[in-house]
């Protein structure tokens, strides 16, 4: 009997899935139900075994994509932390080392935004790309204003140049993402709202800096800064955690 | 970039099953279908669960991995744990909604 339903599903399908089938057919005995499921199933094969593999490869895309991004967010949130031990440092080419890790970190970071975004995009697009869009910009800026800066061209008060403009779109675009990541509740909600609170923070650190509260501003500064990179590090995490499903063991 | 939850037709519902089974790890068919009848209190025929199987692969929602004896274990892949999240996304605001409605209509 097991064997005259298999032989009902297609040559191509039983290539396929013919062994496991039968291994569930031999797990107890066939009802009626299951003839008749069985037979409806095979009749379903027949009928629509047709273009396989397409959809597949579409899926391999996204899944790519959440990888690099998961990556790139490790290694900007890193190279960030990199960066301000090499200015505390303050040693002999310690500043140059420092602006090469923080530009480095901020072509990661928008490669994560990107690959994250692209994997995320179906929920909230608009707020997603949005969000994109906004960081990207900053993230030009920054990256324009930094190379000046090492070029030796930049403005003398970081304030008047585009560093200015680009940190405060890198820190409201980080926190949209970090929005609609909290509304996509597929990567981690902890590091969407980090990233969420973290820029809120520095930008009334910044304001209270230029109010003259200094040591309250910069307080809160580097605890907007830290929230920040914990984000991004998290989502990192959790974008290469749920890559890598296997880790569970087969029931 | 626009993705939508693929239409399965009359396999989408053991199709979210599968999903939510293959969500606490991966399983081979007769373990989803001893998972799938302890949570619903309904039987899966094997027939509905490999029409369903070869869906979910083909859109790559869950990908095989290698045999353990003959049995062929299934895991959710990343962009299958995405859409499970939107569907049950979707069911939980619906089932709200329905809820809500019955608390005006109720006596």
């Amino acid at each position: 009997m097991t064997s005259f339903l298999i032989r009902c599903y297609p040559a191509r399908w039983r290539a396929r899935y013919g062994d496991e089938f039968e291994a569930i057919l031999e797990e107890r005995p066939l009802g009626p139900f299951d003839v008749a499921d069985i037979l409806l199933g095979a009749l379903d094969a027949q009928l629509r075994l047709r273009g396989h593999g397409v959809a597949t490869q579409h899926a391999r895309r996204f899944t790519m994509s959440l990888r690099i991004g998961g990556i790139a967010a490790i290694v900007g949130a890193s190279l960030i932390v990199i960066g301000f031990a090499l200015i505390g440092g303050r040693t002999e080419g310690s500043e140059t080392a420092a602006g090469i890790a923080l530009l480095v970190a901020l072509a990661a970071l928008l490669v994560a935004l990107t690959g994250l975004s692209a994997f995320q995009a179906h929920s909230n697009p608009w707020l997603v790309w949005t969000a994109f869009a906004v960081t990207a910009l900053g993230t030009v800026l920054a990256l324009f204003a930094g190379v000046s800066d090492l070029a030796g061209v930049g403005p003398t008060d970081w304030r008047d140049g585009p560093l200015a403009i680009g940190v405060v779109s890198v820190a409201i675009g980080s926190a949209a993402f970090g929005i609609a990541t909290y509304r996509g509740s597929v990567l981690s909600r902890k590091g969407a709202l980090s990233l969420v609170i973290g820029p809120a923070i520095g930008i009334i650190g910044a304001t209270a800096v230029t109010q003259n509260l200094w040591e309250l501003g910069m307080l809160l500064v580097l605890v907007g800064i830290g929230s920040f990179l914990a984000g991004w590090f998290t989502l990192g995490v959790a974008a290469i955690r749920l890559d890598r499903t296997s880790a569970l063991k087969p029931a | 970039m626009n993705r939508k939850i693929p239409e399965f037709g009359r396999f989408a519902e053991p199709s979210l099953l599968i999903l939510v089974s293959l969500s606490n790890g991966p399983k081979h068919g007769y373990a989803i279908m001893q998972d799938v009848e302890q949570g619903t209190g309904r039987p899966m025929g094997a027939g509905t669960l490999y029409a369903a199987l070869t869906r979910l692969e083909e859109q790559g929602l869950i990908e095989p991995l290698p045999p353990v004896d003959r049995r062929r274990p299934y895991r959710l892949t990343a962009v299958g744990a995405s859409n499970l999240a939107e569907q049950l996304r979707g069911l939980s605001e619906f089932a709200q909604m329905g809820l809500r409605q019955l608390g005006r209509t109720s006596p």
